[in-house]
């Protein structure tokens, strides 16, 4: 026999699988009828994006003497205030600005900062302390809150085929997903499809239902999410890259009622040791493209109110350039919100000191605490205080 | 399930079918005699220089980049090396899974070869013996060093990252300690450094020679000082205690039974080996709410199934992806307090995986999946890192099954494989079997009963 056609005759989804009836039920099929109204994007620039040349201090001398060969011009910068300016790849983003739909933090940080991709990204993603280390993520600890939505597997999707720590909660899980016709027909394939109602023999629940609730859970989110992601095709030209593709994926499900609350989108490739320029440069327009496509998507079907979208990498990078054109680890950095309803379009506060850093690095003012605080609080209705595990002042941007 | 196929699976990484065969009747003391003697018996890995020359000042931002790249592929190559000896029946099952717990313990990520490679011989050295040896040797392990800023840990500038952990996550645990003991014991370990070849080294004019005071004493303290006045204290006994009794026994902690192993651990004067033996040795270690109460760690699922099917891969590389995509890198862990485990392994994707796992090895298919974060080593390695090619010679499984028929055949392997009785009826899997032959019929059995959800216990 082939060796196809004997992994076809003798894998499970051949079999009339029998789940137990205690397992079935209710469970099954979709019953989680809450749709969202506020929604929660979240973009995340992996490697340490650096932030300097995204949001250019185009009129800062340090800044210009620092990077001889990585500034970005005077004449190349796209400028949108006094001092700070886009980087040209930014361009596409210009008019969201322009129109009170973006809003930049600048200083964004934590103290005693890790330079470590894997630690300061562990740090963003649980929203702990430097020195503290939590084993559940913010997003997750939201849906372990009783949050209205939150019994739901897909109240927070993370448009992958890996979950984030981000999305871990200490009982609840958000859901990985990098394309719903992959998903269903994974789905297809698998264990579940043949489930009936036999009843089970007595196993022990204790041990082996939380495995059983997961698969049947994954198993109706893909025929749920597939089906969702029939209802609505966009029209707009998504690029090709794989994130422009996710947020296709996104608006797609934002724009067919999807009980879903929280979309987690990462873009990776941002730790520019050496050429930055060029590197950067090519992330970032692939970032504001795809960007500027998923607004107008969202403002054509009037939810750009209904929606938040933030931007945020783990680090900035250092002042200094290195001897390989490209720059270090660093500390503080901006991060964006978009959206229909921003409070504090534009800048929210004044760009980075560059007279006054901490061993070549800038100085953070605003904690991203505060960020995750005032998402929580205002636009997901969550008590953020014991999700983060303390109070953080709200910056009113929403 | 088995006494002798519980304890294998919690002191070692399940039986081989021909261990299966050979031992499944044996008494349990038999067995623990075979598993200490065989951990004696293990010798320590080579280690290999860090290739770089400091000299060639030129080509030397290439140079480093270089090599970083090479010990990142020399990491991978132990991470596979490690799986492989967890697999093969022929190592010391007891001996691997207490070098894997420490690693889990002292979580330290190694970028490379040369170090993850010294610390995994501190682990096998001492993984039985006593801890204080083994805690005075990751304060002077260089990756650990490494790890936690200690080398910048100098006299006019503490840096208290180590002394923290040490503290919080190795030895005592939060409450036991304050923060002035963490800014003393920190002074303690100015100096502990390594150098650039990846030895530890001891730089004098960084350390503070002067008074320290560490819980409630004063005195010329070194880090071997601190050390000793940590395992003074009855609570490091405890601590350790609890967390072999999670990772060992059951995540849901009997504290009064762990109250006890500290207090003889303790009065044992921290010797790991008959801690380790009182524990194999108890009638409570093999209750039913014992067995099968456990979710395998990505690492134990799959060097467990490679064991179970007598299988070896031949294109390495695909382990990593599934790795990472399981949440489990060796060398590798999420950060210092290592990997959470439990239901913390369990998400809609890694559960999909887990169980696609038996799968994917029976077909030696391409690994499709998006992963985060693709590092160098697997990435230089292009599309065949994503390829599981696998060696399984099954004659051992079938020659150890000695039923027939299907029903009865399902039995016997769901015996072997799973901790406790599945969900399903077992005779709804041997429908539809592929083939008449009674291998034909084992491998289809065994490929199902690996794909259930019950095989994800342990």
């Amino acid at each position: 026999m082939k060796r196809r056609d004997f992994l076809r005759q003798a894998s499970l989804a051949s079999t009339a699988m029998m789940v137990p009836s205690f397992l079935t039920g209710s469970s099954l099929g979709k019953l989680y009828k809450n749709r969202a109204g506020k929604i929660l994007v979240v973009v995340q620039l992996s490697g340490g994006n650096d932030g300097l040349n995204t949001i250019v201090p185009y009129r800062n001398d340090i800044y210009y003497r620092n990077r001889p060969d990585l500034g970005v011009s005077k004449t190349e910068v796209i400028p949108v205030s006094d001092d700070l300016g886009f980087n040209p790849a930014l361009q596409s983003l210009r008019s969201i600005f322009d129109q009170g739909q973006m809003s930049i933090i600048n200083n964004v940080g934590y103290p005693n900062p890790d330079r470590s991709h894997f630690r300061s990204m562990d740090i963003w993603h649980t929203a702990s302390e430097s020195s503290e280390y939590l084993n559940s993520g913010w997003i997750g600890r939201y849906l372990d809150s009783n949050c209205p939505g939150c019994q739901s597997p897909y109240q927070a999707i993370e448009v992958d085929d890996t979950l984030s720590l981000a999305l871990k909660g200490q009982e609840k899980r958000g859901f990985a997903m990098s394309d719903p016709n992959r998903l269903k027909r994974a789905a297809d394939n698998r264990i579940l499809q043949a489930i009936s109602k036999a009843p089970h023999t007595g196993a022990d629940e204790e041990k082996v239902g939380y495995l059983y609730k997961t698969l049947i859970d994954s198993e109706s989110s893909a025929n749920y999410l597939f089906e969702q992601s029939k209802k609505h095709h966009s029209t707009a030209t998504y690029p090709q890259s794989e994130f422009g593709q996710d947020l296709r994926t996104i608006a797609q499900l934002i724009t067919a009622d999807t009980d879903t609350k929280i979309y987690y989108a990462s873009l990776t490739g941002f730790d520019t040791h050496a050429n930055q320029k060029a590197r950067q440069e090519r992330l970032l327009g692939q970032y504001a493209d795809a960007m500027k496509i998923f607004v107008d998507d969202l403002k054509q079907n009037g939810l750009l109110d209904d929606v938040l979208i933030l931007t945020f990498s783990e680090f900035g990078r250092r002042v200094n350039q290195n001897a390989s054109r490209g720059t270090d680890h660093g500390t503080a950095n901006n991060l964006f919100l978009m959206g229909g309803q921003l409070k504090k379009p534009g800048f929210f506060n004044e760009g980075p000191d560059l007279s006054n850093l901490d061993d070549g690095d800038l100085k953070y003012s605003v904690d991203f605490r505060k960020v995750y605080a005032t998402i929580l609080n205002r636009w997901l209705e969550a008590p953020a205080p014991s999700i983060l595990g303390k109070s953080f002042a709200d910056l009113g941007v929403i | 399930m088995n006494k002798i196929n519980h304890l294998y699976w919690r002191a070692g990484f399940g039986l081989s079918p021909d261990e299966w065969r050979q031992k499944q009747n044996w008494s349990t003391s038999k067995a623990l005699d075979e598993l200490f003697s065989q951990a004696k018996k293990a010798t320590l890995l080579p280690v290999s220089p860090i290739e770089f020359d400091r000299e060639d000042k030129k080509s030397n931002r290439d140079a480093f980049q270089q090599m970083k790249k090479d010990e990142h592929h020399k990491v991978a190559e132990a991470n596979i090396a490690w799986v492989n000896r967890m697999a093969d029946p022929n190592e010391s099952a007891l001996l691997e899974r207490m070098t894997f717990f420490w690693h889990g313990h002292f979580a330290c990520r190694s970028e490379l070869g040369k170090l993850g490679v010294q610390q995994l011989n501190l682990f096998r050295k001492h993984s039985l013996g006593n801890f204080r040896d083994l805690l005075l040797g990751i304060a002077q392990d260089p990756s650990m060093i490494r790890y936690l800023n200690n080398q910048q840990n100098r006299k006019e500038k503490p840096n208290e990252n180590f002394a923290r952990e040490l503290m919080e996550l190795f030895t005592l645990g939060r409450g036991n300690y304050t923060e002035g003991d963490i800014k003393e014991a920190a002074r303690a370990f100015t100096g502990w450094s390594s150098t650039l070849d990846g030895d530890f080294v001891f730089r004098p004019i960084w350390h503070d020679f002067g008074n320290k005071t560490f819980f409630g004493k004063t005195g010329n303290f070194n880090g071997e000082d601190i050390i000793d006045h940590i395992l003074a204290k009855p609570e490091a006994a405890t601590f350790i205690a609890r967390k072999i009794y999670r990772h060992f026994v059951n995540d849901k902690v009997d504290e009064a039974r762990v109250k006890e192993l500290g207090q003889q651990f303790f009065k044992a004067n921290y010797n790991i080996g008959k801690l380790m033996r009182s524990i194999f040795e108890s009638d409570w270690f093999y209750a039913p709410e014992n067995q099968g109460a456990k979710i395998k760690s990505p690492i134990e699922l799959m060097a467990g199934m490679m064991r179970n099917l007598n299988m070896r891969l031949d294109q390495p590389m695909g382990l990593l992806f599934l790795e990472k995509a399981l949440g489990q890198m060796l060398f590798n862990p999420p950060n210092v307090a290592g990997w959470a485990g439990g239901k913390n392994w369990i998400d809609n994707s890694t559960l999909t995986t887990r169980m696609s796992l038996a799968g994917l090895f029976f077909s030696s298919s391409e690994f499709t999946m998006r992963v985060k974060d693709e590092f160098e080593a697997v990435q230089s390695e292009g599309k065949m890192a994503r390829k599981l090619s696998v060696k399984m010679d099954l004659k051992p499984l079938v020659s150890a099954i000695t039923a027939t028929g299907p029903d009865a055949m399902a039995q016997e392997l769901a015996a072997y494989f799973l901790p406790i009785v599945p969900v399903i009826k077992l005779n709804s899997l041997t429908q539809t079997l592929p083939s008449n032959e009674k291998d034909g019929q084992i491998a289809a059995l065994a490929m199902r009963i690996l794909s259930l959800p019950e095989y994800q216990l342990c």
